[in-house]
């Protein structure tokens, strides 16, 4: 199979550390001579991994210090042997409880675009652990077994949970478990106590104080129990509650039954190493880390989970990030290539009903409807660009096809007037003559952009790279983080 | 007769009409409902295995596949419901090679007929040869009514299938006129070919010289589906062009390869075509 390759990176920005990693992402032609072309990615190679680098902060360490960051950033890219302006493709993702510091979003956005051409910005936790799963080699083990396999990316802040069965995405789950949400000195001294994980220990009647002196014997039982009421929370023993204080945010009401698990994550690496005996053992990092990676396995052999090794533990997420964010459209597309690449496009859904699509007046006032509540959701902001998924329109005839979109043109034009560009993504290989029946409809007073064989849903997010091989655009979707049940 | 004779007379009929009428539509009912009962769909069709171990990797197989894969058994013969399927598939198979386009529909798309030298089906399926050959009246029809020397010719043949016409002619021809609209593509005058082959292509070009060719024709139907098309595009065709210098869009149905995409992709292809000089398996596409 003969193919070509985009460069393609990935920066993490954790609580703890920051790693960078180049890939090279190899696409070729799929389809046979006798089909419409279709082109996947079918190779993803890590060829260059930046040691770790302990996220630099500043101030009051609420801050994220960007000039130290960039610099060593620069200094990678040389060391990596990357023109900047040879990446294609990648995201720049914080995670943890960075995400949560003064400056993370503007740093966010400043750092994709100075990465490279399509290096997208990536944020919230359900990302975060649907990239590590992704990066650990779970997803791809999901392919191969039979049951439900959750990653549980464990960093310095979070643990990020996502259950895949045979390479589908069931949700995403994520506690308020971490190494470095209580700090200690080798002597057994409390040096700091995160916020976000202060509501639990009230609740569980653990009094913590900055100075204390903690024995082993205490600091075990807090982080046993720490482990174990995740365990309960994802076995399904505690159902989901809204005012669970360990749960960060969820996807899931229910948990569905899992089979297997695998740890990533700087926790997952920290389980090469021995399980600490004393405080002394335990606080080797400065935190809680090498105990709470060895209570977390206990309490999963506690439920007999079958635990599986993670390919990847530390560099999971930045794997995640940089190999496996960006997708290819189908081959057969309609796109204004100036307009290429556009980036964050929120997701307008419209929904047809397939055995209704004949009917003009139900297509005129689903359609008029969806963007009617868009108007509302989007109130402030007209003009921002978005990206309207049609659902629906596989089978239908070109005579319906084309009906369908004189509807949308006319109300796009008299809803959004302002606007210059349509955006239509299909799930199905339809996009070429939709494309083109809004190219005709019209008449070249706004640009138009159809793409298909891109999977997304209400409240993601899509960034569109510019074409490669004048037949396709590189994509990624970006779920959002999910509220709290 | 006096107006009351006159009233009576018009009552009588109006009974008479509406009893009629009536009578009429009831029998249309019963009509539908015949058709109904024999309209079997997709669901009516299908079986499975019953309680598999793994369900959802039958699903998934079956998804990638229109094989008659997972659809149990009895003892070690298939079941009876798939025996039937499989003959009716093969009757339709049968049926569509049989078969012949309908006037209404050419007419609806303003496309003359021409015939090749193949004589009657019989002959068609024993002399491919003769199908690649237009009659003398044809090259005379078609030198009569056609422009000369257009950038791109329209031909459509029912090949093999008949049926593969009919089912996909009012989805891939309309999107293929828009398809040359937007690539600034123009096209000359259409036509259907009865009893054409593939190679149809190299006579017509001769006598038309289009700078590219598009053959629309059904394939040679197969148990999945009897309704499939192929789209053959040809650079300059004429006599003597080997067959490596034909692109193809084969699979053209509403299971395959959607007819509404293949249409609009033919645009681009024909585009790239002209501004390569080139087409099969030297186009870069």
């Amino acid at each position: 199979m003969e193919g070509k390759t985009i460069i393609s990176v990935g920066i993490d920005i954790g609580t703890s550390t920051t790693k960078f990693v180049v890939s090279h992402l190899k696409y070729a032609k799929v389809s046979n001579h006798f089909s419409l072309p279709r082109y996947e990615i079918v190779e993803r190679n890590v060829v260059y991994e930046s040691p770790m680098y302990s996220t630099p902060l500043k101030g009051k360490r609420d801050e994220i210090d960007l000039e130290t960051l960039v610099g060593w950033l620069e200094d990678q890219y040389q060391k990596a042997g990357v023109d900047i302006r040879d990446v294609k493709s990648g995201a720049v993702i914080i995670t943890g409880e960075t995400a949560t510091k003064k400056n993370a979003e503007s740093i966010l956005h400043y750092l994709a675009e100075k990465s490279g051409d399509f290096v997208v910005a990536i944020a919230g936790a359900s990302l975060e652990a649907l990239l590590a799963g992704k990066g650990s080699g779970a997803f791809s083990r999901s392919k191969e077994v039979k049951g439900i396999i959750a990653n549980l990316d464990i960093g310095g802040g979070t643990a990020n949970v996502v259950l895949f069965q045979r390479g589908k995405v069931l949700g995403t789950i994520t506690y308020h478990v971490g190494g470095r949400l209580i700090e200690l000195s080798q002597n057994g001294e409390i040096t700091f106590i995160s916020p976000s994980i202060q509501s639990w220990l009230d609740s569980k009647n653990y009094r913590l104080y900055i100075n204390q002196k903690i024995s082993f014997t205490e600091i075990q039982q807090i982080v046993q129990q720490m482990c174990n009421d995740m365990l309960d929370s994802l076995t399904g023993q505690q159902p989901i509650r809204s005012d669970d204080s360990l749960i960060h945010s969820t996807s899931f009401q229910v948990i569905p039954p899992i089979d297997e698990v695998m740890i990533s994550g700087g926790i997952g690496r920290l389980l090469e190493e021995e399980a600490p005996k004393t405080i002394y053992d335990t606080a080797i990092y400065g935190d809680v880390g090498p105990l709470l990676a060895h209570e977390v396995v206990k309490a999963i052999e506690k439920c007999s989970l079958k635990l599986i090794k993670a390919t990847q533990t530390s560099r999971a997420t930045v794997i995640g990030a940089g190999m496996q964010s960006t997708e290819i459209s189908g081959a057969t597309i309609h796109v204004a290539s100036s307009r290429l690449p556009i980036r964050n496009l929120p997701i307008m859904m419209i929904e047809l009903d397939h055995h209704q699509i004949n009917n003009r007046d139900y297509v005129y006032k689903q359609i008029k409807q969806a963007m009617m509540d868009w108007k509302q959701y989007i109130q402030e902001d007209q003009e921002l660009p978005f990206a309207i998924c049609m659902k629906g329109i596989f089978h239908c005839s070109y005579s319906v096809l084309k009906e369908i979109a004189k509807i949308l043109f006319l109300l796009y034009e008299k809803n959004f007037p302002n606007h210059s560009i349509i955006v239509v993504i299909c799930e199905d290989d339809i996009a070429k003559a939709f494309g083109q029946l809004l190219v005709l409809q019209s008449k070249n007073k706004v640009d138009i952009i159809s793409i298909d064989q891109v999977i997304v849903e209400q409240g993601d997010y899509i960034d569109i790279g510019e074409t490669i091989n004048q037949s396709m655009v590189p994509v990624v979707v970006k779920t959002l983080a999910f509220t709290k049940s | 007769m006096n107006q009351v004779d006159i009233q009576r007379i018009v009552e009588k009929v109006m009974v008479e009409l509406e009893t009629r009428v009536s009578r009429q539509l009831k029998e249309n009912i019963d009509e539908k409902e015949c058709e109904k009962k024999f309209h079997y769909t997709t669901f009516d069709w299908l079986t499975s295995v019953p309680n598999p171990k793994f369900p959802e990797g039958i699903d998934e197989l079956r998804k990638v596949t229109p094989a008659r894969i997972g659809v149990w058994r009895t003892g070690t013969r298939p079941l009876t419901k798939t025996i039937l399927k499989l003959q009716l598939d093969h009757a339709a198979a049968v049926d569509a090679v049989s078969g012949e386009v309908l006037d209404s529909l050419l007419e609806e798309f303003g496309l003359f007929t021409v015939e090749t030298c193949y004589e009657n089906k019989e002959v068609y399926l024993k002399r491919p040869d003769k199908g690649r050959v237009l009659t003398e009246e044809a090259v005379k029809t078609i030198q009569e009514k056609c422009v000369k020397k257009p950038q791109v010719q329209i031909v459509v043949s029912d090949g093999l299938s008949a049926s593969a016409i009919e089912a996909n002619l009012r989805d891939i021809y309309p999107a293929l006129l828009d398809s040359l609209k937007v690539n600034g593509l123009t096209q000359g005058t259409p036509f259907f070919v009865k009893g054409g082959r593939v190679a149809c292509m190299d006579h017509i070009g001769e006598i038309l010289q289009p700078e590219v060719l598009v053959l629309l024709i059904g394939e040679r139907p197969g148990l999945v589906s009897a309704n499939s098309m192929s789209a053959y595009m040809c650079y300059r065709p004429r006599k003597g062009t080997v067959e490596s210098d034909r692109t193809v869009v084969s699979n053209i149905h509403s299971g395959g390869t959607p007819p509404v995409e293949a249409g609009a992709y033919i645009g681009t292809v024909l585009r790239k075509m002209i501004e390569q000089k080139a087409s099969g398996v030297r186009l870069e596409l």
